[in-house]
């Protein structure tokens, strides 16, 4: 292993993990403010990647036109799964002990629902999406960069800064931090808190919308690619800091460097055992710190 | 009171399997009851921890396949008989579930779900891609066939017609619901109750939560791996994706949470209930319709998280045997005349 | 034999930058009901959960009998004899009250007819007979007191930690409960009280000390305690300037 192939999959890693970062995103803010985990997150970035595919197939629209109608789509789908299916649960619990297996159940359930219903409608295929895009390169001191992926990777660090401003000065933002630190208090500051969850799921979902576009230039559309991205959410947001912003990004910017040099030296298979390996050994190593924050 | 309920649900159940080969003598229909019986084993087996510790554990389906692919092994390597090799895979799967769950276990809630989710599959994506270990062949995700010995052969469990399976499984579904009525009045299945209730009082009266936790995972887990090795009987074949896939795992949680999670019959009913409705999805609307019942499965789980978080048992046991309040004082003194 | 059930030495708990308890020490005698007395925040929690292997102490020895029990886990501790209430009691749900006590009788016995009958005995104890089979969690919340207790009785502890026996209760419900403790010392049990209500811990206590800040302030027979100027000052002192203004 030379030092040029090293410093390849360095640089692979980092764009993909940075992209990792913002799909994980929605996943912890979700969590740090209604203390749920969606087990359907994934699903929800496969349904971007298929309604992007779909504008490419049908109509011709470029991947990262068909944002402009992704993102809204996920908002859509994030608010009314929040107001629907999991809201009930919520109130529930408002008298009742939290429970939050009963949360992650519930989502499994959508994710049961989201992925089968995307299988069944297009089936079990591979699919891509070639666009002009696709195999364009840039390069830097010699290295082959991907213009798709650099893109995405600026479209994390980018969504990560806005989201964090809009966090903390907008006022929308204001009143989801003030739920996120106590939801009682929150409402009775006279914070509309279901509406509070409502965008905050939305708003998760929203930036699915927007990875899901951005990755079907250089990734293969499969039903089951929800569940695989749903878990390296996981792992990444566990890595991070659940329900930390810049956590997200970074704990994607490991995976991606791991993953990816890791990569050289395994074949990938054993890589993704690794990733898994990876996010027991966190989960074990620091369940205080977990909880902490529960 | 629990007990007689039970009974006054269980038995009718139990007749009706009995006589159903007989009545419907269509290998079909026995094939598919057959199934039924066996997803009903494997959601009981599933509840005998996660139900009665409240620990959603979406990786049991790796005991599965751990003791599936141990008695496939055995018999085809050394000749073991299937019978031998399903109770060798079932501790095999006990074995390693101990360490497993030691360092699960403090995980709590969605922690542990995820844990136990990533264990298994760790164990899936490595089977699948390794063909032969340490000399012995796996063939990867292709999977492994059981050779027919030709004709039926009791040791090599191998049967003409599906008659003989359809009584074993009933058999091995029958001693699970007796397994876990044994586990339920014992001190081990008060205290899993206990430590589900409130884990620090339950810590302050003596218990060991770990320790406690564990000896039901063991048995779950050998319960669990001879189901495993049943299926792998049934179907002379065994694979990653079936036998240890995260699909049979949400499917066993599925079945017991919708059925009634910590009762002795209510994976039974989540079984009886969902697996049939699955089957005539498929039956009616075709092979094509991929997943069509697993989304049913979806909606059923949400519906069952919202509103039945007790499961359909609950309904059924208020209807059968109304209880609580009105026995109390006639049950006491027949108690006190029993010591 | 000494008859010391219960020999604290320079237990102390430091969270953080905070010293929640100071280096304190007391004993307790075979049969003593000692009161652990102290305004809010004083400590006496954390104490209490030092004791009944909750939390770790971080310096000196708890001796129960003679034997160091520091670093015993909880179930261990219990194992020994001594059992604990707590200041919130949360029955087991799904369980009934006969139940719930038998999970404290399976600490020494594992057959369940065993358990059973030593566990309608503590509820027979308890005058919660009549309810014996109802599902726990639809008890009021001063028989989930009596449960708790029972629960605890069950385990066949020689020494009894009980945390806010009383709070929340109705004055006939305190003085039941006074009483019911009372019977549980006659039973040979030794009792650590920890409580708010000064009427009960006056009428009820052998002994009582006095933690405050941390720190403990007084050591003597109530009567007595109640009159030193410290514990005035610490206890009563806001109150009784409030009453007199």
């Amino acid at each position: 292993m030379d030092a040029l192939t090293l410093s390849f999959a360095v640089i692979n890693g980092l764009l993909l993990g940075g992209i990792y970062g913002g799909v994980a995103l929605g996943l912890s803010l979700i969590f740090g403010v209604m203390r749920v985990i969606n087990f359907a997150h994934g699903s929800f970035l496969m349904l971007a990647m298929y309604c992007s595919y779909l504008l490419w197939a049908s109509l011709g629209v470029h991947p990262y036109v068909s944002i402009l109608v992704t993102v809204p789509f996920l908002f859509a789908v994030g608010y009314v799964v929040q107001s629907v299916v999991i809201s009930p649960l919520i109130r529930r619990e408002r008298a009742l002990v939290v429970e939050p297996t009963s949360a992650l159940l519930l989502t499994a359930g959508v994710y049961l629902v989201v992925d089968n219903s995307v299988l069944m409608a297009f089936g079990p295929d591979v699919r891509s999406v070639t666009t002009d895009i696709t195999y364009e390169s840039i390069f830097v001191a010699g290295l082959p960069i991907n213009m798709a992926r650099l893109i995405g990777f600026a479209a994390a660090i980018l969504v990560a800064f806005a989201l964090s401003f809009w966090l903390k000065h907008s006022d929308m933002g204001r009143a989801i931090r003030a739920t996120a630190q106590n939801r009682d208090a929150a409402a009775m500051s006279g914070i509309n808190v279901p509406l509070i969850y409502n965008v905050t799921f939305g708003l998760g979902c929203a930036v699915l919308g927007l990875f899901g576009a951005l990755l079907v230039p250089f990734f293969s559309i499969t039903p089951t690619i929800g569940l695989s991205f749903g878990i390296k959410s996981f792992l990444v947001v566990v890595l991070g800091g659940i329900g930390s912003i810049p956590g997200s990004i970074l704990g994607g910017l490991l995976l991606g460097v791991f993953e990816s040099v890791a990569a050289q030296f395994v074949t990938a298979t054993s890589a993704a055992i690794f990733s898994f390996g990876l996010f027991i050994v966190i989960l074990l190593m620091r369940p205080a710190g977990l909880m902490g924050r529960a | 009171m629990r007990v007689s309920f039970t009974l006054i649900l269980g038995l009718p159940l139990l007749v009706a399997a009995l006589i159903l080969p007989f009545v419907v003598a269509d290998n079909y229909v026995v094939h598919s009851a057959a199934m039924v019986l066996y997803f009903a084993y494997m959601a009981s087996s599933w509840n005998f921890v996660c139900g009665y510790v409240g620990q959603v554990s979406l990786g049991h389906a790796a005991f599965s396949g751990i003791a599936g692919y141990a008695s496939v092994l055995l018999f085809t390597g050394l000749g073991l008989s299937p019978w031998i090799g399903m109770i060798l895979g079932g501790i095999l799967a006990a074995a390693i579930s101990v360490p497993v769950g030691y360092a699960t276990f403090r995980l709590k809630g969605p922690y542990f779900t995820l844990t136990s989710i990533a264990f298994a599959e760790i164990l899936r994506i490595w089977l699948e891609n390794t063909d032969a270990f340490l000399g012995i062949p796996l063939k990867g995700a292709q999977g492994l066939t059981v050779p027919p010995v030709g004709g039926t052969s009791f040791v090599a469990f191998q049967f003409d017609g599906k008659l003989p399976y359809y009584f074993i499984i009933l058999a091995m579904l029958v001693g699970v619901m007796a397994a876990t009525r044994l586990m339920e009045r014992s001190r081990l299945g008060f205290y899993l109750k206990a430590i589900r209730g409130n884990r620090d009082g339950s810590e302050a009266l003596g218990i060991d939560p770990t320790r406690y936790c564990l000896t039901a995972l063991a048995l779950s887990a050998f319960l669990t791996g001879l189901g495993g090795a049943y299926y792998a009987q049934l179907f002379r074949y065994i694979n990653p994706e079936r036998n240890m896939g995260i699909d049979l795992s949400i499917d066993m949680a599925v079945m017991t949470i919708v059925g009634g999670q910590g009762t002795i019959l209510g994976p039974t009913l989540g079984a009886l209930v969902l697996h049939p409705v699955g089957e005539v999805v498929r039956a009616t609307l075709g092979g094509h319709v991929l997943g069509l019942h697993l989304i049913l499965y979806g909606v059923v789980l949400m519906l069952a998280v919202l509103y039945f978080p007790k499961g359909i048992i609950a309904p059924l046991q208020r209807w059968l045997a109304p209880a609580p309040k009105a026995p109390a004082p006639v049950v006491k003194p027949k108690e006190v005349e029993g010591r | 034999m000494s008859n010391r059930i219960l020999e604290v030495e320079c237990i102390s708990k430091r969270f953080g930058g905070l010293q929640a308890v100071s280096p304190f020490s007391f004993h307790m005698d075979k049969g003593e009901i000692l009161g652990l007395l102290g305004p809010n925040g004083a400590g006496k929690t954390t104490a209490f959960n030092m004791i009944a292997g909750a939390l770790r102490t971080d310096t000196g020895a708890i001796r129960f009998n003679g034997r160091d029990i520091v670093g015993e886990k909880p179930w261990d501790i219990c194992r020994l004899g001594i059992a604990r209430t707590f200041q919130l009691s949360k029955p087991f749900g799904g369980l009934s009250v006969v139940e719930n006590v038998m999970v404290g009788a399976f600490v020494r016995t594992a057959s369940e007819a065993e358990a059973r009958a030593e566990a309608e005995k503590v509820v027979d104890f308890l005058g919660l007979s009549a309810k014996a089979c109802t599902d726990a969690e639809d008890l009021t919340a001063f028989d989930r007191r009596k449960l708790e207790l029972g629960r605890a009785l069950a385990t066949g502890p020689r020494l009894l930690l009980m945390d806010e026996v009383v709070a929340g209760a109705t004055p006939t419900e305190a003085q039941e409960m006074v009483a019911l403790v009372r019977r549980v010392r006659d039973l040979g049990v030794s009792i650590l009280i920890v409580e708010h209500v000064m009427k009960v811990i006056m009428g009820l206590s052998d002994r009582v000390i006095v933690l405050d800040y941390g720190k403990l302030i007084a050591d003597g027979p109530p009567q007595q305690v109640v009159n030193q100027p410290d514990v005035l000052k610490a206890y009563f002192g806001e109150r009784y300037v409030h009453a007199r203004a």
